[in-house]
């Protein structure tokens, strides 16, 4: 796993990954630091809206490459290089779920645990609570998911998150509004 | 004239400061919500900690970043293709180097020769 610092950015601050986007730019190899950096956080994307491994391990593959090939053509036009990938990565997910006539593998509750290891009750406790909110996230509409996984799982502003999803931040807001309402009442009914 | 905040962005920037390390109740004061407001950001909360980053597998991220590797390296005409300004650059000043080349080699001889013939007197 990479243990990159993944910097973040201030609001209407300079993108803190342009550095690395020029010097991939020039030289593709530099690319490598962007992968590291944000592996985690494009296979967490994947894996939570496609609620399987291999399929999510593919589309993080695609992504990748797709943005490698694409990196010359990357302007920084005030969204940055982070709503760039993710946005790359949603098209992935998209054609993933489209081509495959459905709209997920299987249901997100039985996936198999990402927590390292369930072993005092704690952690059994911890692993049952996330299994709850997966199985809650499972039930929400696809946008709402979106925006929940790329705020959550991926800490995206509502800013990116509509560069993301082509909307304006504000569109944004009252999903996530609206998603976090539906997830307190399927919370509440569990 | 300043507008009031709308409920979702008072939520957000409430979001901004969880995600940012504050507890759910200091978010919820901080923004001034109440208590269906308050039980929003503990909904928050419980996605924030129930959906944690899931472990990559270390063989996927080695096979991948050897294909990112080798992809990077790539092949020097597809690169070429792909910046069609460079190689004319290059073009034009590889042949203004080659010109150059050219005409001092033939003004060195010119001169060799003319000398020669002096000599020759």
């Amino acid at each position: 796993m990479s243990a990159v610092a993944r910097p973040r950015r201030l609001e209407g601050g300079p993108d803190p990954d342009l550095v690395d986007v020029r010097a991939a730019q020039v030289d593709r190899a530099a690319f490598a630091v962007l992968y590291r950096r944000y592996l985690d956080r494009v296979y967490g994307y994947c894996f939570y809206l496609l609620g399987d491994h291999h399929d999510a391990e593919d589309v993080t593959e695609r992504t990748f490459l797709a943005a490698l090939a694409a990196i010359d053509r990357f302007r920084d036009q005030g969204a940055g290089f982070r709503s760039w990938l993710f946005r790359i990565a949603h098209n992935q997910v998209a054609n993933a779920l489209r081509s495959r006539g459905r709209r997920r593998t299987s249901p997100l509750e039985s996936v198999a645990e990402p927590m390292a290891s369930t072993d005092t009750a704690d952690e059994i406790g911890r692993a049952d609570e996330a299994r709850r909110v997966r199985r809650a996230l499972g039930k929400v509409s696809e946008d709402r998911r979106q925006v929940l996984v790329l705020r959550f799982v991926d800490g995206l502003s509502s800013q990116e998150i509509g560069a993301v999803l082509d909307r304006s931040p504000g569109a944004i807001r009252v999903l996530q509004h609206r998603a976090l309402r539906e997830m307190r009442e399927i919370l509440a009914a569990d | 004239m300043r507008r009031t905040p709308t409920v979702p962005e008072r939520l957000d920037s409430a979001i901004e400061q969880l995600l940012g390390g504050l507890t759910p109740s200091i978010a919820a004061a901080t923004g001034g919500f109440d208590a269906p407001g308050r039980s929003l950001l503990e909904t928050a909360d419980r996605v924030r900690v129930g959906l944690p980053l899931p472990p990559v597998a270390p063989r996927f991220e080695a096979r991948l970043g050897a294909r990112l590797a080798s992809a990077a390296s790539g092949d020097p005409v597809a690169w070429a293709l792909r910046h069609p300004g460079r190689l004319i650059v290059t073009g034009a000043v590889g042949s203004a180097v080659g010109v150059g080349v050219t005409a001092y080699a033939v003004w060195r001889s010119t001169r060799r020769s003319s000398t020669g013939r002096f000599l020759h007197r």
